[in-house]
C-alpha cells in the first residue's frame, strides 16, 4: 500500500504535480491515510477552525462547531445549516429560463430549449462562489447530491466514531414543509 | 493435448442444478459459490495471478482473431466488440479488450441457456454453437449479436467461450444498426432467439440464408458471424491447451476464484475510497421528433425522458442502484431491460469504480432495484412488444450520473485524481445507399467513440480520447472509414468550448465534415441517438461548471462545393460561429440547416458534394469558471480552444492579443478586478432560494412554460413511481392529487 507525502498531495490537489506522477498514483492501489491528509491540508487553508468533517465541494465543506452541530459551511464561513437539509435551500439562486437569459451562456445552435429547461445557478451568499449549477425542467426538485452517513463512515470505516451520533436521514422535505 | 471428445450424453452434474445452488450458497454466505476462502489464491499467488494474466491473453487473442475475420468497420476500425471466457453457469471470468458492458450481456445469454434447460433439449455438445440477440431474452440490442461455444474437457462443460459484435446492419425498418426509430420490436429486424445456430464448429447454413435474405448488408454481418465463431473458437482451443498444462481441477478452481475475487475487489474499491450514504441526481434526455420524418404516425411526437438515479452504500460497502421516478417507455427503440441495464453498470462501474478483474464478479457487489414497471427501463410487463433497437441510449446517458456521483464520494475521501465530472454523449452518423463499388452499404461511422474524457478534480478532460460505452475509444482511421462509405472527409476539429466550462473544463469533442462522393442514386444520413440531447442540456454543473451545450446537426443538400473546389476557393471544415456558421457562408444550397434538432434522418436523398456537419461532443466541467486558471484561458484562446466571448464573459479573463507573437497574454490586474465584479453581479441578481421557491410553485403548480413533453414526462414518473410522485409534491407543497 503505498504512503504519499502530504506535500506531494497538496501539489496533487493543487494540480502542479506532473501528469505522468499522477498518472503512476492512479495506477497504484489508493494510500490508506489519504483522507487524513486531505482533511489536515483543507483545514490548514480555512480562516475559521470549526473541524471539517467531510469536504463536499471545492468550497462547501461538513464541520463540526464548537457547540457539537454538524453543518455545512462555505471556505468563506457562511454557514447552510443542518447537513442533513440540502444546503441548496441555504443557498442563493439565480435562474436562466428565458431565451434572454439563456443567451447569456449559451447561443446559436448551442443554446438549448427554455421550454424545456431551466438552469439553476446556486451561489454563496457570503462570497459569491458558484457552488452547484442544475440543468432540470422546471419541476424538478434540486438535487440532494450526497448526504453521508457520517457516523457509519466514521465509526465503521475509519474505526473511530464521533462523539454525538445523529440519526442518518435526510431532513430536507421536513424543513420545506416549514414554509409557506 | 486433450481434444473434444465424443457427445456425452449429459454432463457429470447438470449445470442447472449447479446454478441454482451457486444462488443458494451466494444468499446464504455473502461469498459467490460460497467461497469464504480463496484457497488456490493462497496456496499459489504468483500462479494465480499467472494464469490470470493467461486468461486475459486468450481472450485478446480471440479479439485480435475475430475483428480481423469479422472485417467490418465496426468491428475492425471500431473496435466495438469483445471475447470472453465463463463458467459453465455463464458467469463472465475473464474478457479482452471492447466494450465492458459486454460481459453481463453475455452472461445472462449463456445463464439463460441452463435455465431455460437447454442441457436436456437441444442438448449442450462439443461443437454447438448457440446465439442471442433478443432483448427478450438477455440481448440488449438486436445488432449486438451475442454467440457462445461450451468447452468441454474429456466429457465435461468446464467453461463457454463467446464473443459479441455490433454488426453493421440486422434488418431494422430503417437501414442501419442504430435503430432509434424503431416504433415497436418488429422493428428490431432479424431475431436469433437463443438459438442453437450450428453444430461441429460449423454455422448451419440456413443461418447464412436468414442472414442473406434479412439484412442489407450479408457479407459484412456473415463477416461477423464468422469473427465472433473464430474468436470463440480460439479462445477454446487455447484454454484446453491451459487445462493440459494446469490440471482441470485447478482450472476449474481458479476459474471460480477470479469471479469472487472480482467481487471482493469493487467492494474493497468503494469501502477504500468512496462514503457511505445516498447519492442523487436527476438527469434527463430528449427525443423530439415531432413533425419529423417517423415510420408510424405514433412517432409523430416530442418526448423527455426521466433518468434519475439514485444510489445507497450501506455499512458493508454493498450498493444499491434505483430509477424510481423513471418516465414511461416509448415508441422508438430506445427501451432497455432490467438485465440489460443491471449489465450496463458493469460498463459504467469499470470506468468509475474500476478493478482489475473485468468480469461478473462485481455485479454481485450491487443490487439494482427492479426499475418501474412500464418504464423506459422495464417496458415488457406493460408492452411487451417495446423496440430496444438502441437500448443504450437512455442507459449510458444514466450511467453518466453515476460517474458524478462516484466523483463526488471520492472528492470527500481525497481522491480527486478518481473524479469525473460527468460523461460526454452519443451522437451517431450512419450512411446507407449505394456506394463507391456499385453496392450497397449501411453502416455506422465510428466518430462518437471518441468524445472528450470528463474533468478531473484537479484538471481538465482530455480531449477526443474517451467513449462512455468501451475504455478503448477509438474513432477509427478517417482513410480507412472513407473505403467503406461514399464519403469523403473535409475536417476532423477539435471544436472550442465543447467540454463546458468550469475551473477544470471536459475533454472537447470534435466536429466531423463530410462531403458525399461516389455515391450512385443518392445516399441517407442518420443523425442518430445513442444517448444524446439536443433539446436540454445535461445536469452536470458538478461544483458550479456549466454543462456542455446540446448536440444539434447541420447538413447542405444541392450545393455548389464541386464549383468552389474546381476554383479553389474557401471550403467547409469546421462549424465556427454557433450563430453564423461556416457552413451557410461558404456554401450556397438548395437545402442548407445548420441547427438541426438531433435525431433526424434526411429527409432529402443526399447526393455528390452536399456537406454533413457532424459534432461529437465533449464531456462535463467541474467546478467554477471563475477559478480557472487564466493562464491557461490565454493558451486555449491563442491554440483555438476557447473563444473571445467565453474567455471575457463566462470566465471572467480580460486578454491582450499580441500580433506578432500570435497569442493572447492575460491582463491580470483587469482580469482580478473583473472577476471580483462578476462575484457581485452573481450575489445581485441571485436570491434567497426560499424567496425563489416560493414564486417557482405557483410557476410549477400552473405548469406555466413547460413544454408538453415536460408535462408527458412528469405525468409518467409520478404515476409509475408514485412514492417519487410524492416526493416531489411535497416539495413543491402540491396538492396531493395535483398532476401534471
Amino acid at each position: 500500500m503505498p504512503e504519499y507525502d502530504i506535500s506531494e498531495i497538496e501539489r496533487l490537489i493543487d494540480g502542479k504535480l506532473p501528469w505522468a506522477r499522477v498518472q503512476e498514483i492512479m495506477k497504484e492501489a489508493k494510500d490508506a491515510d489519504r483522507f487524513d491528509k486531505w482533511v489536515q491540508i483543507l483545514q490548514t487553508r480555512q480562516s475559521w477552525d470549526d473541524r471539517i468533517l467531510l469536504p463536499l465541494s471545492p468550497s462547501l465543506f461538513i464541520v463540526q462547531k464548537k457547540n457539537k452541530e454538524r453543518v455545512v459551511k462555505c471556505a468563506c464561513g457562511q454557514e447552510f445549516g443542518d447537513y442533513r437539509v440540502n444546503w441548496k435551500l441555504s443557498a442563493n439562486i439565480f435562474v436562466r429560463d428565458s431565451d434572454e437569459a439563456l443567451r447569456e451562456v449559451y447561443r446559436g445552435s448551442e443554446q438549448p430549449d427554455a421550454a424545456w429547461t431551466q438552469v439553476r445557478e446556486y451561489s454563496c451568499p457570503g462570497c459569491g462562489a458558484m457552488l452547484e449549477v442544475e440543468a432540470v425542467p422546471r419541476g424538478t426538485p434540486p438535487d440532494f447530491e450526497i448526504l453521508p452517513d457520517l457516523d457509519t463512515f466514521y465509526r465503521e470505516w475509519l474505526g473511530r466514531p464521533l462523539e454525538d451520533e445523529q440519526e442518518f436521514t435526510d431532513k430536507t422535505l421536513e424543513t420545506v414543509g416549514g414554509w409557506s | 493435448m486433450t481434444t473434444q471428445a465424443a457427445p456425452p450424453t449429459k454432463t457429470a452434474t447438470p449445470v442447472k442444478a449447479r446454478l441454482a445452488k451457486n444462488d443458494e450458497l451466494f444468499a446464504q454466505t455473502g461469498y459467490l459459490f460460497g467461497l469464504t476462502e480463496m484457497k488456490r489464491k493462497q496456496e499459489d499467488p504468483g500462479n494465480y495471478e499467472a494464469v490470470w494474466q493467461i486468461l486475459q491473453n486468450i481472450c485478446n487473442t480471440g479479439w485480435a482473431v475475430g475483428c480481423r475475420v469479422s472485417s467490418s468497420a465496426i468491428a475492425v476500425e471500431g473496435g466495438d466488440a469483445l471475447w470472453a471466457l465463463h463458467l459453465p453457469t455463464g458467469e463472465a471470468v475473464a474478457t479482452s479488450r471492447g466494450i465492458t458492458a459486454h460481459p453481463g450481456l453475455l452472461s445472462h445469454f449463456l445463464r439463460q441457456i441452463i435455465e431455460q434447460g437447454y442441457e436436456e433439449t437441444p442438448g449442450i455438445k462439443p461443437g454447438d454453437i448457440f446465439e442471442n440477440n433478443d432483448p427478450h431474452y438477455g440481448g440488449i440490442h438486436p445488432v449486438d449479436f451475442d454467440t457462445g461455444v461450451p468447452i468441454f474437457y474429456g466429457d465435461e462443460l468446464v467453461a463457454w467461450a463467446s464473443g459479441v459484435t455490433h454488426v453493421m446492419d440486422s434488418g431494422y425498418i430503417m437501414p442501419g444498426s442504430i435503430g432509434f426509430m424503431n416504433p415497436d420490436a418488429f422493428a428490431d429486424g432479424m431475431p436469433v432467439t437463443m438459438e442453437k445456430i450450428g453444430e461441429n464448429d460449423q454455422l448451419y447454413p440456413w443461418y447464412e440464408m436468414r442472414v442473406r435474405s434479412r439484412t442489407r448488408v450479408p457479407e459484412f454481418v456473415m463477416g461477423d458471424a464468422r469473427g465472433r465463431l473464430a474468436g470463440c473458437l480460439t479462445i477454446r482451443n487455447k484454454v484446453i491447451e491451459l487445462i493440459d498444462k494446469q490440471g482441470v481441477e485447478y482450472f476449474k478452481d481458479v476459474m471460480h476464484e477470479y469471479v469472487e475475487d472480482g467481487r471482493r475487489y469493487a467492494v474493497t474499491r468503494v469501502k477504500n475510497q468512496a462514503v457511505p450514504g445516498r447519492m442523487r441526481k436527476s438527469n434527463f434526455k430528449d427525443l423530439a421528433m415531432k413533425g419529423k420524418r417517423v415510420i408510424m404516425p405514433s412517432q409523430d411526437i416530442d418526448c423527455l425522458f426521466n433518468l434519475p438515479l439514485e444510489v445507497n452504500i450501506d455499512k458493508d460497502a454493498h450498493v444499491n442502484f434505483s430509477l424510481r421516478g423513471a418516465s414511461g417507455w416509448v415508441p422508438f427503440g430506445q427501451n432497455i431491460t432490467p438485465a440489460a441495464a443491471k449489465s450496463a453498470l458493469l460498463n459504467a462501474y469499470s470506468h468509475i469504480v474500476g478493478f482489475d478483474m473485468t468480469n461478473w464478479g462485481p455485479a454481485g457487489a450491487w443490487d439494482l432495484e427492479e426499475p418501474p414497471a412500464g418504464s423506459w427501463a422495464n417496458p415488457y410487463p406493460v408492452n411487451y412488444f417495446a423496440s430496444a433497437g438502441v437500448a443504450w441510449a437512455p442507459a449510458v446517458m444514466w450511467m453518466s450520473s453515476l460517474y458524478e456521483s462516484f466523483g463526488r464520494a471520492y472528492f470527500m475521501r481525497g481522491y480527486i485524481e478518481e473524479v469525473a465530472a460527468g460523461a460526454a454523449t452519443t451522437l451517431t452518423a450512419e450512411f446507407s445507399g449505394i456506394g463507391q463499388y456499385g453496392t450497397y452499404v449501411a453502416g455506422l461511422t465510428l466518430e462518437q467513440a471518441s468524445n472528450g474524457a470528463p474533468a478531473r478534480g484537479m484538471a481538465d478532460g482530455e480531449s477526443s480520447a474517451w467513449c462512455i460505452y468501451t475504455p478503448n475509444a477509438d474513432f477509427g482511421n478517417a482513410e480507412v472509414t472513407e473505403l467503406y462509405y461514399p464519403i469523403v472527409y473535409l475536417g476532423r476539429n477539435i471544436q472550442p468550448d465543447s467540454g463546458g466550462y468550469g475551473t477544470f473544463r471536459g475533454g472537447l469533442g470534435h466536429t466531423t465534415v463530410w462531403m458525399i462522393k461516389n455515391n450512385q442514386g443518392g445516399v441517407e444520413y442518420q443523425c442518430g441517438c445513442a444517448g444524446m440531447r439536443s433539446k436540454i442540456l445535461a445536469n452536470h454543473g458538478m461544483f458550479g461548471a456549466y454543462p456542455t451545450w446540446p448536440d444539434r446537426g447541420s447538413y447542405a443538400h444541392d450545393t455548389n462545393l464541386k464549383e468552389l473546389i474546381e476554383k479553389q476557393l474557401p471550403l467547409v471544415h469546421e462549424r465556427g460561429d454557433p450563430e453564423d456558421p461556416i457552413l451557410a457562408k461558404n456554401l450556397k444550397a438548395s437545402v442548407m440547416h445548420t441547427n438541426v434538432v438531433a435525431p433526424f434522418v434526411t429527409p432529402e436523398q443526399l447526393q455528390e458534394y452536399d456537406v454533413i456537419m457532424h459534432p461529437i461532443s465533449g464531456a462535463q466541467a467541474l467546478g467554477d469558471p471563475l477559478l480557472r486558471d487564466p493562464k491557461v484561458v490565454a493558451y486555449e484562446l491563442s491554440n483555438g480552444w476557447t473563444r473571445e466571448r467565453i474567455a471575457s464573459d463566462i470566465y471572467g479573463v480580460v486578454t491582450n492579443y499580441d500580433e506578432a507573437a500570435k497569442e493572447y497574454n492575460v491582463d491580470d490586474s483587469a482580469t482580478e478586478k473583473k472577476r471580483r465584479e462578476m462575484r457581485e453581479a452573481r450575489k445581485a441578481r441571485s436570491v434567497p432560494f426560499r424567496d425563489w421557491w416560493g414564486q417557482e410553485r405557483q410557476k410549477v403548480e400552473r405548469k406555466e412554460n413547460m413544454d408538453p413533453a415536460v408535462l408527458t414526462m412528469w405525468r409518467s414518473s409520478m404515476e409509475l413511481s408514485p412514492e417519487y410522485g410524492a416526493e416531489v409534491r411535497a416539495f413543491w407543497k402540491l396538492p396531493d392529487d395535483f398532476t401534471f
